[in-house]
């Protein structure tokens, strides 16, 4: 089955604009801008895409609330900031298609009613902002964005926003305020920032992803795009198999939602190298819960990995294999999320830090009985606190290990 | 810290050590001073604070105005304490 983002595969570097063009490409921003916005956010309304950054908001109903917001200006923003660890579906899409992107940001733009749009890139991917950069150039030169595009009404400016490297630097509120000039932490929410976004109005912060899918969704009607995935959750999405994860082919793969997991590690992924098994598989790193080998037929799907006991968020597979010890997995876990929390909640850097000294010390052997239960008591205790979700995120792997590899835990308990 | 630190060695309270903590989640209360394993938490402490809560290390009174912190998230720390983790 062909790909919506890479109908013929991950092309080999930049596509240029006239590649672009031979392929349909800004053929929907010309029909666009000759309609009505509100029939932009009608069809990705009714196409059922939602967000691929993580949280998987339908971004019909970002863009609706969005309009619907009294405020003006309003903002669109496109979110590069990708910081996850082992994530670089956006950097593939920014530097490989940045026209499909490019012209998702404008169509976006075009649906909200916005006059100014931020490419927000993450600072290390220079490569992938130096070829944004060439290929705005070229899009403004042939009408794409800037003033009356496409000889239409509607004009849009865009800014280019260098994303800082911290995780937390891709939460919607914190890349609204870098792009205010400030340090990127999140804001508390509500107000969201539908309804007060950028400069306090309304802004649609949409992921490079989701971005990339609307062309084509605009090109070929929502129902194509339907035709793809499951009804639950139309289209696909592009998951990471990386280096470290010892598979035969890692790469990233643009699977339609519901696919099995089986299928990406081992028709895509190759299988795992040199014989070995898997122990466990956390499908969302670095904050979803782990899956034993047994749910490998669990469908690539949010709600179906919600009933497996855990989550897709952005499609970035780890694999544990069998001789690892779960301790030691979540030493490495429990680190990151110590330090990417902003230290602005106190409960997050409370928690964050405990937890990591907590999986240190048992990781050193000098764990106890009491310890194991500390984690479940702080997971509990800061539920729901703090502005954003990193406060929420060590728990699934954490709580998900203690549960499916006790054994672990007890073979660094203190004699 | 210093200055806790100095008037403890002046009380003569050997068996006093002052150690910093890597986080109470109360920053918003602090400087919070929590007395283990007594388990006696003090917050928003100031300097004139210090001579009451050295009296109380030395023996005398629990300081009552500065016990304001939440019970759920004292006994939260105070069982991580009793792990031996810190």
């Amino acid at each position: 089955m062909e790909g919506i983002l890479f109908p013929k595969g991950v092309p080999e570097g930049r596509e240029s604009l006239q590649q672009y063009r031979s392929r349909g490409g800004y053929e929907a921003l010309v029909k666009a801008v000759k309609g009505a916005p509100e029939d932009v956010v009608k069809i990705v309304a009714d196409s059922g895409l939602r967000g691929h950054g993580g949280a998987g908001f339908p971004a019909g109903k970002k863009w609706q609330f969005t309009r619907d917001a009294p405020e003006q200006p309003r903002y669109l923003v496109m979110n590069g900031g990708e910081d996850e660890p082992g994530s670089r579906k956006d950097r593939i899409l920014l530097e490989n298609v940045p026209h499909l992107v490019i012209e998702g940001a404008v169509l976006g733009a075009f649906a909200i009613g916005a006059s100014k749009a931020y490419l927000y890139i993450n600072a290390k991917y220079e490569a992938a902002t130096q070829i944004v950069k060439e290929a705005l150039a070229e899009a403004k030169a042939a009408g794409y964005w800037g003033e009356k595009i496409c000889g239409s009404n509607f004009s849009c400016d865009i800014e280019l926003v260098a994303a800082p490297h911290n995780y937390v630097a891709g939460e919607d509120t914190a890349v609204i305020e870098v792009i205010e000039g400030k340090q990127p932490k999140p804001r508390q929410k509500p107000p969201f920032p539908v309804t007060v976004g950028l400069f306090g109005k309304p802004t649609s912060v949409n992921n490079v992803e989701t971005l990339a899918n609307v062309p084509r969704i605009l090109l070929k009607g929502a129902a194509w795009y339907r035709g793809f995935g499951t009804a639950d959750c139309p289209g696909t999405m592009l998951f990471s198999l990386n280096e470290t994860e010892e598979v035969n082919k890692p790469g990233i793969y643009e699977l339609p939602f519901g696919t099995p997991l089986r299928y990406l590690i081992e028709e895509c992924g190759g299988g795992m190298k040199a014989g070995h098994k898997i122990k466990a598989i956390m499908p969302a790193s670095p904050s979803s819960a782990y899956l034993k080998p047994d749910k490998l037929d669990t469908p690539l799907e949010p709600n179906a990995m919600r009933d497996a006991g855990s989550a897709l968020g952005c499609g970035v597979v780890h694999i544990v294999r069998e001789g690892t010890s779960i301790v030691d997995e979540l030493v490495r876990v429990t680190d990151f999320f110590a330090v990417e929390s902003c230290g602005q909640c106190p409960a997050c850097q409370m928690e964050t830090k405990s937890l990591a000294m907590l999986m240190k010390k048992v990781q050193q052997g000098q764990g106890n009985a009491a310890m194991l239960e500390q984690f479940g008591k702080l997971i509990a205790f800061n539920k729901g606190k703090g502005f954003c979700n990193l406060i929420g995120m060590p728990g699934p792997p954490i709580e998900s290990a203690l549960k499916l590899f006790p054994e672990d835990f007890q073979a660094r308990m203190a004699s | 810290m210093k200055e806790l630190e100095s008037r403890i060695k002046a009380k003569g309270l050997n068996d006093v050590e002052v150690k910093q903590y890597m986080c109470f989640g109360a920053c918003q209360e602090g400087p919070n001073v929590v007395v283990y394993p007594e388990k006696s938490w003090y917050a928003h402490v100031k300097t004139e604070d210090l001579d009451d809560i050295v009296a109380h290390l030395a023996g005398g009174p629990h300081v009552q105005r500065l016990d304001t912190i939440d019970s759920s998230l004292k006994d939260l720390i105070y069982q991580l304490l009793d792990t031996g983790v810190f």
